[in-house]
């Protein structure tokens, strides 16, 4: 999933004091998942910010809803019709809900009340942790299923940098060293011999430097 | 420049575990003090979200109680942890846009259980710690 936090309020508010009605509108995807975006923070974000507006006696009407992706087509369509009703959306979705909803919407401007952050998982609730880069070219399984492009604060493919105490890692040590983790695991499962290999430096052309990716999978498009 | 508990709007959200009677008991305490006063039982003070406190500021409160069980007296184990963490969120929250964060007051409830809620809000509006109306009310 992809996480994100709400910016500061203040920022938010600076956003938007151009306008006096503003669609607020949140994702239920990733950022409900997140606690940043959701039905619920999207209620949040409102009230708070009608209760700024009427203690610095601005003007402000506000809409929520919520769509269940602000990254699909056929949700953000749930807008037509709507939108034209105010000046500006306050956007409680990742960096591409946002721009998806800009794309279909572009006369109004569409303001990112989020900051995008990571791809991660959910350890726990209220707790998430980036575990991958969107490199382009997975090989987790050579290394236990642990990414050592994300979890390894040098990006090391063969082997550890030899810094690590007491199994964490020697660039920040509130983290546990990534090669730490994939040695116990492959040595766990038996298969330690699999880093007896030596990997090539990862082709980050997949990632960076080609300017924004895409997929196409002509047996579904229309 | 007090201004009497009588006068101010206060919102008590506060644990049904506390008080088996409490829809007796708050129904007392309710035409003693009028609608100033709003009651909001829970299942548990750890269903209690940041919303309810903004909605609740929102509509005009000018003070939102917050009523836990004792510490580890939880029939839900975490409930009134995560209650505490629910409020110190909002808390945080209305600082940002300038609403006095004492406008939430978080109260364990002293052991043992039960407690007649309608006392408890009596002793509760002996010890208001903020003064005067919300500036959302004044405006």
């Amino acid at each position: 999933m992809i996480t994100a936090e709400r910016k500061p309020l203040e920022e938010i508010i600076a956003m938007i004091s151009p306008y006096r009605k503003i669609l607020v509108v949140g994702c239920g995807s990733c950022v409900a998942e997140c606690a940043a975006g959701g039905e619920r923070e999207t209620g949040l974000l409102s009230s708070a910010l009608r209760m700024e507006a009427r203690m610095t006696s601005r003007e402000l009407e506000t809409r929520e809803m919520t769509l269940e992706r602000q990254c699909v087509y056929e949700f953000i369509d749930q807008l037509t019709g709507l939108v034209d009703q105010y000046e500006a959306v306050l956007s409680l979705a990742c960096g591409a809900g946002v721009q998806a909803v800009a794309e279909v919407f572009p006369q109004i401007p569409i303001l990112p009340a989020l900051n995008t952050t990571f791809l991660g998982q959910t350890k726990e609730p209220g707790l998430w942790l980036e575990n991958c880069r969107g490199c382009g070219h997975c090989r987790v399984h050579l290394f236990g299923d642990i990414c050592p492009i994300t979890r390894c604060a040098k990006q090391l493919f063969n082997g550890p940098c030899g810094g690590s105490k007491n199994g964490q890692c020697e660039v920040d040590p509130e983290i546990p060293c990534a090669w730490q983790l994939i040695v116990d695991r492959l040595e766990k499962s038996g298969r330690l011999s699999q880093l007896e290999t030596v990997y090539p430096p990862a082709d980050w052309s997949r990632q960076q430097g080609t300017g924004p990716r895409k997929i196409i999978r002509e047996d579904q498009r229309n | 420049m007090g201004t009497h508990p009588s006068d101010m709007n206060i919102d008590i959200f506060f644990c049904q575990q506390i008080d088996p009677a409490q829809d007796l008991n708050r129904r007392v305490i309710e035409k003693e003090l009028g609608p100033r006063i709003k009651f909001f039982p829970l299942p548990c003070s750890g269903r209690i979200e940041p919303l309810h406190f903004l909605r609740a500021l929102e509509s005009g409160a000018d003070l939102v109680f917050l009523v836990t069980c004792p510490e580890k007296a939880c029939r839900y184990q975490q409930g009134n942890t995560r209650a505490r963490k629910r409020i110190h969120y909002a808390q945080d929250l209305i600082q940002e846009i300038g609403i006095d964060p004492e406008r939430l007051v978080l109260v364990m409830a002293r052991p043992p259980l039960p407690q007649a809620i309608d006392r408890l809000t009596r002793e509760l509006l002996t010890r208001i710690p903020v003064k005067g109306h919300s500036l959302l009310r004044r405006l």
